[in-house]
């Protein structure tokens, strides 16, 4: 249908507002990958795809996001725009290879226009915080009014995703859409028993996950994020996404959720737990300081607008060695005594020290008990009392303590059962906020 | 006879005084210049003492973790170190300069070789702050990777790393200060490739059943895990 | 005769689709007829065009507009005599315009004397000149053209208390073409008209002839035997004539009616012609290029035709479903512009008045390969009526002056065959021969400075294509070539400026000379030649090697 200038007016009046793109953020583009923009021209639709040795699985995946544009999205302008950190096994060249255009051969996919797909190569190794800026580089060019980021590790990537991503951005006006996803109720815990309680507590919002691998954003959203966050502080962006959810949810931005459906398990070990602490703990810890202001006086939390459940739980047994977990929190509780002292209030680390004593069965890491060591963490990480890094290796065996606790407390509980432990854990989260100011305080 | 003794006496007490008038001057400038140098040096320590308060010194060397070890070891803080230290320095030299001034001839060359001395002081001073910092951090990094990797004995290891960057460290500034330079190389090298020796035959012969076992804990353990579901974080 | 004798004229030919009904009136009688169109023959070759398309003229009921044919030899009275058609022929001929009449082959109009006499019957002669059924069982789940008033092919003849078969409307029976008597009588017929000197046929509806148990009764081999059994005569008893088919199907059912050059001479691009309004709008060439990917080879004696708008609704039969509804809601949104999967209106509205967008298809429709056809009024703009019925909407009087009834007739308003447009903006008062020829930028003018420069060359109208796929999916980029002759054809079909790289190594040294205005453009290098291009542009480029 034709629309009425009003109604283009409302809609593109509030984007005209994106900030321009500085020189410096286009000059990190290469000019080859500047043609291919100008080539595209404007889009509607702009789907970011960070790879990096993905030759295997990334045909179908491109197809499948594909024909959840051509379903969604039949008649707007669409880009795939493959953002690769310097893969060797050609799969930039596959990505381009299946562009749909009148050039190559017709695929199984019926488009009433030409979608391309196009490539660019940002690192010779992966870096998420390039990979992100070269997307919202290319979003900003293309004035894209929605775009999505969709992550190929996820094997189970469905054509679906891209109208439940992107959806409530192009048609109902949000800014930001993260994903829920079905798990086993053991699956993603640092996510449920620290991210979800601790951004929920802090900022008030309660974004399920607020560092997800996939995501959709407007380009208001985009644009200001590509001006304002400072590229250039020495790290490579690890945890970039988070610090996306967290400048929308500090900049009033428009924010829900959208359930995608089970989460591909993918193979992991325990020694993953680390990177991943850094990557989510770490850059969740480096931006409080400077969001000090934002989170400080927030009370409580609200919930946000979820477009189907917000989590699911698959409840199948699994075989863990929660053995060693607790060995492992043992261990580090005895081992790391010299490091906690200059972390932890005297009274936690004596808490932890008892508990960990403790046989088995008596062993029980409290939610209170967790909620202190992590606040007391922050504070500590604020004052940097040691290293950074340090500090945050230093809550691995803690977590794992933790975990352990949760497994026990879960082992034969129903999905709602779950969820209401994990609702507790995040009540508690939020009644002992001012524990958290006062340790930030304290610590000046 | 009296009359030699009193003129040799005489002799002498003149001489005495003679020394004595002839020194006297250079013992007041020498006496001024201390003086002097006293009041300059609490002046420096003053405005040393200001500015590390005002970079927040004490700070920064918390997070090197010397002020734990300044703590431990019952001395005052960071600052008040450097900027006390700075007084004695300031103050020798002056002292020294004074001394100096007497003429005392081997004195000389030993007051100019202790100025020449000062720079390198200096230079072990910084070496020896920025090892320690070296090896308290390398040695935590240590201790919080064999924790989380599940390692035994972690902090065994975490000492042990300590304690070679400390050797280590204390090898150069040795050189540094030129003490005994070639022993203390040799005495570290000795030391660190018999360390390496030990450890080679621990786990070649004689260690055998115990560096089997080891091998044994981390492979089988390996293994078990593969068996189990791993759990995901995120 | 002073027409060049060539065979192959139809390849170099720039028809004007014209109905007599609403040209010009001579007479006063509100009516336009042939000698009206005699008297603006001069208008005709002033335009440019060699060729006329007169819609049919015979004596008929007139409740298809004149497809219903009761006389398949004569003339209907309101339009003058077969005398004052033969002057018409004549007159066309000394200004070196062929003419091609229509001929609905299909079906007669239930007025029609043979269908009188077969339908009073069951025993009647005639009777086997119609398809006759006593039950509606007969080849069903053939599909229904005229949905918007048909419901049924088969229509109850009270008379003779049976069905018969109208694949259009129930006033429509076809013919039966399994009775060698009905295809002799029809040759004949065509003999009647080649002999008065008339250059070719279009042949109206030419796929449904012949009907069979169990097929969808289209395009069956035995229609194809009897289209080639009638070209056979045509080339032995009067060759140089023509035979353009009008067949809505998918361009791979439209070859068979080129045959191996023993067919149709010609036949129109049913499915190009959606995708290119399609193309416009969605700022991508990707439609045109598929469609035309699609389009197999022909025999190297017979041509496309290749049109913008006509007589009938813009059809969005031979497109997909999302293509057909974005082709509503863009070009039709008020559910009164659509009719039978098509839309009823005219080239101007469709384009919504937009002088670039016109003069961009225009300069697609001039450019493909393909013979065009120009709709009376599309050539100075004309707008539509749609509040008039069926596809009436499309064939109001020819305006050609701001004057009395816009110079059509001289008779009073409301005897005018079908009403003028009024509007301020499509009305004959703005939108008229007189003042467009007056004005130097008009789009008459231009419409005449184009059609001089397609003729000025054969590469258009008999050329080769090879399509160029610029990196820019918004341009849509060709090479024509014939002989040593090339022509480079780019076409930013957005309605934003563009720059578009163009790969044209292989003529590398070659100047590029613009051909409206035959001016140098940069002679081609190493690199890829960047073009910049305004919304709608379309640049033709010579290309020469000196």
């Amino acid at each position: 249908m034709t629309e009425t200038l009003t109604d283009r007016v409302s809609r593109e009046g509030t984007t005209v507002a994106h900030t321009e793109l500085k020189l410096e953020d286009e000059s990190f583009l290469t000019d080859d990958f500047v043609r291919q923009l100008i080539n595209v021209g404007e889009v509607d639709i702009l789907v970011g795809l960070p790879t990096h040795n993905n030759a295997r699985t990334i045909c179908p995946i491109v197809r499948t996001i594909q024909s959840g544009i051509l379903q969604a999205f039949p008649r707007e302008r669409a880009v795939i725009i493959n953002v690769d950190g310097g893969s060797r096994d050609g799969t930039p060249e596959l990505v381009t290879g299946i562009s749909i255009d009148d050039v190559r051969p017709a695929s199984n996919l019926y488009a009433l226009r030409t979608l391309p797909s196009i490539s660019t190569r940002y690192a010779s190794s992966p870096a998420s915080g390039v990979s992100l800026r070269t997307i919202l580089a290319a979003a900003d060019l293309l004035r894209a009014k929605a775009c999505v980021v969709i992550s190929p590790e996820s094997a189970n990537v469905e054509s679906e995703w891209i109208s439940k991503l992107l959806r409530p951005i192009y048609r109902e006006n949000f800014d930001l859409v993260t994903p829920t996803y079905r798990r086993h109720k053991f699956e993603g815990l640092l996510v449920t028993n620290l991210l979800y309680p601790m951004v929920r507590a802090l900022y008030g919002m309660r974004i399920r996950e607020a560092f997800a691998p996939e995501f959709g954003f407007s380009s208001r959203l985009g644009s200001q994020f590509l001006g304002q966050n400072n590229w250039h502080d020495g790290s490579d962006g690890a945890g970039i996404e988070l610090r996306f959810t967290l400048a929308a949810v500090k900049a009033g931005y428009r924010i829900g959720q959208s359930f995608l459906g089970e989460k591909d398990r993918v193979q992991r070990h325990a020694s993953d737990l680390v990177p991943a602490l850094r990557q989510t703990v770490g850059t969740l810890f480096s931006v409080l300081e400077s969001d000090f202001p934002a989170w400080n006086a927030v009370v409580g939390s609200q919930p946000i607008p979820t477009t189907g459940s917000e989590q699911e739980f698959l409840l199948e047994p699994m075989r863990i060695n929660r053995k060693r977990l607790r060995e492992m929190f043992s261990t580090g509780v005895a081992e790391l005594e010299s490091v906690f002292r200059t972390i932890l209030s005297p009274a936690t680390l004596v808490e932890l020290q008892r508990i960990a004593r403790l046989g088995e069965e008596e062993f029980r890491y409290s939610s209170e008990l967790w909620v202190k060591t992590v606040y007391e963490f922050a504070a500590s990480y604020r004052k940097s009392v040691i290293s950074r890094d340090h500090i945050i290796q230093a809550l691995a065996p803690l977590f794992r303590g933790r975990v352990f606790t949760f497994l026990m407390e879960n082992r034969g509980g129903s999905a709602n059962d779950v969820e209401n432990n994990i609702e507790g854990l995040c009540l508690e989260f939020e009644r002992l906020k001012p524990y958290l100011l006062e340790q930030w305080k304290s610590r000046e | 006879m009296r009359e030699m003794i009193v003129s040799e006496l005489t002799l002498a007490v003149d001489e005495l005084a003679r020394g004595f008038a002839h020194y006297l001057p250079r013992l007041i400038v020498m006496l001024i210049l201390a003086f002097v140098g006293w009041i300059i040096a609490y002046l420096a320590k003053a405005v040393l003492r200001s500015i590390l308060r005002l970079i927040k010194f004490d700070k920064l060397s918390e997070n090197t973790g010397a002020s734990q070890l300044l703590i431990k070891a019952s001395l005052p803080s960071a600052t008040e170190m450097l900027s006390r230290f700075v007084f004695w320095v300031v103050w020798l030299g002056f002292f020294m300069l004074g001394v100096s001034v007497l003429g005392i001839l081997g004195l000389q060359d030993q007051i100019a070789r202790f100025f020449l001395f000062l720079p390198r002081l200096f230079v072990a001073m910084f070496l020896m702050f920025f090892g320690l910092l070296a090896a308290s951090f390398f040695s935590r990094a240590a201790l919080l990777a064999a924790v989380n990797a599940n390692v035994p004995s972690p902090r065994v290891l975490s000492m042990t790393v300590r304690s070679i960057i400390i050797v280590f460290v204390l090898s150069i500034v040795f050189e540094e200060l030129g003490l005994a330079e070639q022993t203390m190389l040799v005495a570290f090298g000795i030391a660190f490739g018999a360390l390496m020796l030990a450890l080679a035959i621990a786990f070649g012969i004689g260690g055998r059943d115990l560096a089997q076992s080891f091998l044994e804990k981390k492979f089988v353990r390996g293994r078990k895990e593969e068996n189990e579901d791993e759990l995901s974080p995120l | 005769m002073p027409v060049n004798p060539d065979v192959l004229w139809y390849k170099d030919a720039i028809i004007y689709q014209v109905h007599v009904r609403t040209f010009h009136d001579s007479n006063g009688d509100g009516i336009g007829d042939f000698q009206g169109l005699e008297e603006r023959l001069d208008y005709l070759q002033e335009l440019g065009v060699n060729a006329i398309w007169l819609m049919p003229f015979f004596p008929s009921p007139l409740r298809d507009d004149g497809y219903d044919i009761a006389d398949y030899r004569g003339v209907h009275a309101s339009y003058g005599t077969l005398d004052d058609f033969r002057k018409v022929l004549d007159s066309a001929h000394q200004r070196g315009l062929r003419v091609i009449i229509e001929l609905v082959l299909n079906h007669s109009s239930d007025q029609h004397p043979w269908f009188q006499e077969a339908r009073s019957s069951q025993n009647n002669p005639r009777r086997d000149w119609y398809v006759w059924s006593d039950t509606e069982a007969r080849y069903k789940g053939t599909r229904i053209i005229f949905l918007d008033t048909e419901t049924s092919n088969w229509a109850w003849d009270p008379t003779s208390k049976s069905f018969y078969w109208h694949r259009f409307f129930s006033h429509q029976p076809d013919l039966n073409y399994d009775n060698p008597a009905v295809r002799e009588e029809i040759w004949d017929v065509m003999k009647f008209w080649l002999e008065m000197g008339v250059d070719g046929f279009r042949l109206d509806a030419v796929p449904y002839l012949v009907e069979r148990e169990g097929t969808n009764c289209e395009n069956l081999p035995e229609t194809h035997n009897i289209l080639k059994e009638l070209r056979r005569k045509l080339d032995e008893q009067f060759p140089g004539r023509m035979l353009l088919a009008e067949a809505n199907q998918w361009p791979a059912d439209l070859r068979p009616y080129f045959g191996d050059g023993d067919e149709f001479h010609m036949a129109f691009h049913f499915p190009l012609m959606p995708r290119m309004f399609m193309a416009l709008k969605l700022e991508d060439r990707k439609p045109i290029t598929e469609i035309l990917h699609q389009t197999p080879e022909i025999p190297p004696s017979c041509q496309w035709s290749l049109f913008l708008r006509n007589h009938d609704e813009l059809t969005l039969e031979m497109v997909t479903d999302i293509e057909r509804d974005y082709m509503y809601d863009m070009y039709a949104e008020s559910k009164m512009m659509r009719l039978n999967l098509g839309i009823r209106r005219r080239l101007a509205p469709l384009l919504s008045n937009d002088r670039r967008r016109i003069e961009l298809m225009n300069g697609m429709l001039m450019s493909l390969p393909g013979t065009p056809i120009i709709y009376y009024g599309d050539e100075i703009g004309m707008g539509d009526n749609i509040g008039l019925g069926d596809r009436n909407g499309v064939r109001t009087p020819m305006q050609w002056s701001g004057g009395w009834n816009s110079g059509f007739s001289v008779a009073k308003a409301e005897s005018l065959v079908a009403p003028l447009i009024q509007d301020p903006v499509y009305g004959y008062p703005a939108v008229n021969v007189v003042s467009q020829s007056e004005s130097e930028h008009s789009l008459l003018h231009w419409m005449q400075r184009i059609i001089s420069v397609r003729t000025s060359t054969g590469v258009f109208g008999r050329g080769a294509i090879e399509f160029l796929y610029p990196a820019n999916h918004r341009i849509l980029a060709y090479l024509r070539r014939l002989g040593k002759e090339t022509v480079l054809v780019v076409n930013n079909l957005s309605s934003s400026a563009q720059a578009v790289e163009l790969d044209l190594q292989r003529y590398k040294g070659n100047i590029l000379i613009e051909m409206f205005g035959n001016n140098l453009f940069p002679r081609v290098g190493e690199l890829p030649y960047l073009l910049t291009m305004g919304p709608y542009q379309f640049y033709w480029f010579r290309l020469r090697r000196v």
